[in-house]
C-alpha cells in the first residue's frame, strides 16, 4: 500500500512539472494578444520539450543503469525496474530522433521538433509511475520519507528569513517562466523601439522601467533576462555541486597519497583567481551560455569541496562505518549509502547557497560583456546601462530594475541556504518548543533512531546510517536477498 | 608543533602550489584553440615573418618539453614578451599598473576592516538588537549586491546628481599639479568613490563573519568564567571574546587581499582606475594574451603568499597552533 499522502503529492506534482517543463519551451512567437486558442494550442506546440539531443541522453544513462541494477538486485517483482527501464528507454528514442541518429549523423545538439512533445510527457510520466511503484513496494520506507518531508517542511515554514527567501525566488521563477505572456518577445529585438532612447518611464505597460539606449523597452529586456539568469546559475550550480560533492567525500573518505592529491588540486583551484581565468577562457572559447555555465562551475567547485571533505572526515570515523568496513562492505557502497546520506543535509544546504553566488558570477561575466550576445540576462542589461553612459544621465530607470533584482535573487538564495542549515542542522535550529540547550535538545526529524548530525554521534553508532532521506534501515533492503552487498 | 617544522612545511606547500599554478598557466594558454604563434601577433595585421618571429621568442617551433622549459625559464627572469596594445615589454606594463590598484585595495580594505569588524563585534555582542538586526540585514543586501551595480549606482548619486567627486581616472586628465599637496587631495579625491565602492563589498562580508564567530566563541565555558569573575562588560568583550573572534577574520582578509585582482577587476573597470583589474578587462578586450597570461599568473601567486602570510601570522595569534 502505497502513503495516501505520497499518492496526493506525485498526483499534484505532476501535471506541475509537465507544466513547466512546457513553460520552459513554450513558443516565443505568442503574446497574449494572439487569442486564446493560439495560447493554448501553444502548450502542444512542436517547440514544447524540443532540447539539444545532449539532453534526453543526459537523462536516458542514468534512467537505464537505476532500471537495470534495480533488476538485477530485486528478489520479488516489482514494476519499478520496468518503469525506469521504460523511462529510459522513451528518453534513448528521444535522444536517437533528435541526434539524428536514423539519417546516419551524430549531433548532440541536433533537435527534433516533431515528437519531442510527446517524448516529454511520457517520460514525465513514467518517472512519476515510477516513484509510485517505488512506494508502492517500499510502504514504510516512502512513509518515512513522507514523514521526514513534512518535519523540514514544518520546520522550514517557522523560519521567516526561509519564507521570505522563498516568496522572493516563487516570484522571479514565475516572471521567467511566465515570461512568454508578460511580455512580447519580439521586443527584444533590436529594430524594436518603442519610444524615444532613454525615455522616462510613464505608466503605460511596456514603458514601466523606460527605455534603454536604443529605444527598447527595459520592461520586456527585464523579464526575459530573469530565464537565463537563474537558468545559467541553476546548471552551474548543479556541476559545481557534483564536482565539490564527489572530490570531497572521496576526499575525506579515502587515507594517503589520493586524498592528498585531491587536496592539493582543490587547494590549487582554491587560489586561481576565477574571473581572470574565466576572462582568459571565455574570451578564447567563444560567448554563449554553455560555456558560461561550464566555466561557472568548473571554478567554483573548491569551496563545497572544502566543507564536505570536513564532514565526510568526521562521518568517516562514526562506529557505523567500521561496522560497514568489517562486515565487508566496498568503499564505494560505504560511500554511496552511508556517507553520502550523512553529509547530504550540508551539501544541500551548501548547494542553494552556491546558487546565489553562480548567479553573481554570470552577472559579473555578463557584465563585463562576456555573455551570450543573441540573449539578455540581467547581467547584460547592466553591461549596455554602463556601455552607453546610462549612470551620467541619469537613467535610473535603467540601471535599478536588473540590480534590484539580482540583489533580491541572491538574498533569496542566501536566506533560504541559511534557513536550510538551520533546519537541517539541529546544533543551529532554534528550539522553539524545548527549554534545553540547543545542542542537548532530542532530535525529532528521525523517528526510529539514527542521527543527522554530530549530535547524535553516539546513538548512530548502533544504527545502520542516517541520512534524512535515506531512513534508518538503508542498509538493509528486505528485497536484496542476503542483506548489504 | 616545532616552529621551524611548521614554517618550513607552510613555505614548501605554498612553492608547490606556485608551481602548480604555474605549470596551469602554460597549460592554459596552450590549449586555447588555434596557432598559439596566431595567437601572439596581434589581429589582422600578421605576416609570415612576425609570426616566425613571435615563434621563435615563444619557442613555439621547439617540442612541448623544451617548450616547457623555456617557459619556466622566461618565467623566472619575468620575460613575458611583448603586449601588443602597448608593444611593450609587458613586465613594464605590468609594473607601472601594481601602485594604483595597491592604492585603491590598500584604502578599500582598510575602510572594509575597521567598519565590518566593529559593527561586527557590536552586533554579536548584543544578538536580536535593534543595532545588530539592522546592520547585519544591510551586510547581508551589501553581500548580495554586484559590485559594479554598486559602482554605478554611486556614480548616479555621488557624481552625477550631487557632484561631489570625479568619475573615474587617478587624476584629471591634462590637469598640472604645483604641488605635492595638490596632487595628494586631487588623488584622494578621485580615489574616495572607488575605494568606498570597493569597501562597501567586504564590509558585509566581515562584519557577518565576525558576529558569527562572535556568537560561536560567546558559548565557550572560559567566557562564562569570566563573567563569573565579575569582570565589566567591555573587559569581557574586548580582552576575551574579540580577540578569539578575530581569528577567521583575519584569514579571511589575508585571502581576499590575496584576491586584489580579481576583486578591483569591477570597481577599477567601472571608475577607469588605472590598476591591474583595468589593465587585465582592457587585455581582455583586446585580447592581448602575453598580458593577460602575466596578469592571471601575478594574480594566483598573490593570492598564495597572502595565505601564506595569514598562515604565519595565525601562528602568532592563536597559541594553539603552536602546541
Amino acid at each position: 500500500m502505497i502513503p495516501r499522502r505520497l499518492r496526493t503529492w506525485i498526483l499534484v506534482w505532476t501535471p506541475v512539472t509537465w507544466l513547466v517543463l512546457t513553460l520552459i519551451t513554450y513558443p516565443k512567437d505568442r503574446p497574449l494578444s494572439s487569442g486564446p486558442a493560439m495560447i493554448i494550442k501553444g502548450f502542444f506546440a512542436p517547440t514544447v520539450g524540443n532540447y539539444p539531443a545532449l539532453i534526453p541522453l543526459l537523462l536516458a544513462v542514468p534512467l537505464l543503469a537505476f532500471g537495470a541494477a534495480k533488476l538485477v538486485r530485486q528478489a520479488r517483482p516489482t514494476p519499478l525496474p520496468w518503469l525506469l527501464l521504460a523511462a529510459g528507454a522513451v528518453s534513448a528514442a528521444w535522444f536517437v530522433a533528435a541526434s539524428g541518429l536514423l539519417h546516419g549523423q551524430l549531433s548532440l545538439s541536433g533537435r527534433d521538433a516533431h515528437a519531442a512533445w510527446l517524448f516529454q510527457t511520457v517520460v514525465v510520466v513514467l518517472i512519476a509511475a515510477s516513484i509510485y511503484a517505488w512506494g508502492a513496494a517500499n510502504p514504510e520506507r516512502a512513509e518515512l520519507t513522507v514523514w521526514n518531508t513534512r518535519q523540514i517542511w514544518r520546520l522550514y515554514k517557522a523560519n521567516w528569513q526561509g519564507m521570505v527567501g522563498l516568496s522572493i525566488m516563487i516570484f522571479f521563477v514565475a516572471m521567467a517562466l511566465l515570461a512568454p505572456f508578460l511580455a512580447n518577445h519580439a521586443l527584444l529585438d533590436p529594430t524594436a523601439q518603442i519610444g524615444k532612447p532613454f525615455a522616462t518611464p510613464t505608466l503605460s505597460y511596456y514603458h514601466w522601467f523606460g527605455t534603454s539606449e536604443q529605444g527598447m523597452s527595459v520592461l520586456a529586456e527585464f523579464i526575459w533576462s530573469a530565464r537565463i539568469s537563474l537558468a545559467v546559475g541553476l546548471f552551474a550550480t548543479a556541476i559545481s555541486t557534483i564536482l565539490g560533492a564527489g572530490v570531497g567525500i572521496m576526499a575525506g573518505y579515502y587515507h594517503g597519497w589520493f586524498s592528498e592529491v585531491l587536496m592539493r588540486l582543490t587547494d590549487a583551484f582554491l587560489v586561481i583567481p576565477w574571473l581572470p581565468l574565466a576572462m582568459v577562457l571565455v574570451a578564447a572559447w567563444g560567448q554563449n551560455y554553455l560555456i558560461l555555465v561550464l566555466i561557472i562551475g568548473i571554478t567554483s567547485w573548491p569551496g563545497t569541496a572544502r566543507v564536505v571533505r570536513a564532514d565526510a572526515l568526521r562521518v568517516r570515523e562514526l562506529q557505523f562505518i567500521e561496522r560497514g568496513r568489517a562486515i565487508g562492505s566496498s568503499d564505494w557502497h560505504i560511500m554511496q549509502k552511508h556517507i553520502l546520506p550523512n553529509v547530504f543535509p550540508l551539501v544541500f544546504a551548501n548547494t542553494i547557497l552556491v546558487v546565489a553566488i553562480a548567479i553573481l558570477a554570470e552577472t559579473t561575466l555578463s557584465f563585463l560583456g562576456l555573455g551570450d550576445p543573441l540573449n539578455f540576462s540581467w547581467g547584460t542589461m547592466l553591461h549596455y546601462a554602463w556601455d552607453s553612459g546610462a549612470a551620467g544621465l541619469p537613467a535610473w530607470w535603467y540601471l535599478m530594475p536588473p540590480g534590484i533584482a539580482i540583489v533580491l535573487v541572491v538574498l533569496a538564495f542566501t536566506f533560504m541556504g541559511t534557513a536550510f542549515d538551520e533546519v537541517l542542522d539541529p546544533k543551529l535550529r532554534k528550539r522553539e518548543e524545548s527549554g534545553g540547550r540547543p545542542d542537548e535538545a532530542p532530535d525529532r526529524l528521525l523517528p526510529l533512531g539514527g542521527g543527522i548530525g554530530g549530535s547524535t554521534q553516539d546513538l548512530a553508532g548502533g544504527v545502520p546510517s542516517g541520512g534524512i532521506w535515506a531512513g534508518p534501515a538503508n542498509d538493509w533492503d528486505p528485497n536484496e536477498p542476503g542483506g548489504p552487498s | 608543533m616545532d616552529k621551524r617544522r611548521y614554517f618550513i612545511r607552510k613555505v614548501l606547500n605554498a612553492l608547490l602550489t606556485i608551481v602548480l599554478i604555474a605549470s596551469f598557466n602554460f597549460v592554459l594558454f596552450r590549449i586555447l584553440p588555434g596557432d598559439p604563434a596566431r595567437l601572439l601577433v596581434p589581429k589582422g595585421r600578421f605576416s609570415m615573418d612576425a609570426m616566425a618571429k613571435q615563434r621563435a621568442n615563444f619557442h613555439l617551433d621547439k617540442p612541448m618539453w623544451e617548450q616547457f622549459i623555456f617557459y619556466w625559464e622566461d618565467t623566472v627572469q619575468l620575460k613575458f614578451g611583448d603586449s601588443f596594445a602597448q608593444k611593450r615589454p609587458v613586465a613594464q606594463v605590468v609594473g607601472e599598473r601594481i601602485w594604483p590598484t595597491v592604492i585603491l585595495v590598500g584604502t578599500g580594505t582598510l575602510i572594509a576592516t575597521v567598519v565590518g569588524l566593529i559593527t561586527g563585534v557590536f552586533a554579536g555582542w548584543r544578538r536580536n538588537s535593534k543595532f545588530d538586526v539592522l546592520t547585519t540585514n544591510t551586510g547581508m543586501v551589501m553581500y548580495s549586491a554586484p559590485t559594479f551595480w554598486i559602482c554605478l549606482i554611486f556614480i548616479m548619486i555621488f557624481a552625477t546628481w550631487l557632484r561631489w567627486f570625479p568619475v573615474g581616472r587617478m587624476y584629471d586628465p591634462g590637469a598640472v599639479y604645483t604641488s605635492w599637496f595638490s596632487q595628494f587631495t586631487a588623488l584622494l579625491h578621485h580615489l574616495f568613490l572607488p575605494a568606498f565602492t570597493f569597501a562597501i563589498t567586504y564590509m558585509g562580508e566581515y562584519h557577518l563573519i565576525v558576529r558569527s564567530s562572535l556568537t560561536g566563541v560567546m558559548r565557550e565555558d572560559y567566557v562564562l568564567t569570566a563573567r563569573a569573575k565579575g569582570l565589566s562588560d567591555s573587559n569581557v568583550l574586548w580582552r576575551h571574546v574579540a580577540p578569539n573572534a578575530m581569528l577567521p577574520t583575519v584569514t579571511l582578509i589575508m585571502m581576499n587581499i590575496g584576491f586584489v585582482l580579481s576583486g578591483a577587476i569591477l570597481t577599477e573597470a567601472v571608475f577607469n582606475w588605472p590598476g591591474l583589474g583595468l589593465l587585465s578587462y582592457d587585455s581582455m578586450v583586446q585580447r592581448d594574451y602575453p598580458v593577460m597570461q602575466a596578469v592571471f599568473l601575478l594574480g594566483s601567486i598573490a593570492v598564495i603568499v597572502a595565505n601564506l602570510i595569514a598562515d604565519i601570522m595565525y601562528y602568532y595569534l592563536d597559541p594553539r597552533v603552536k602546541a
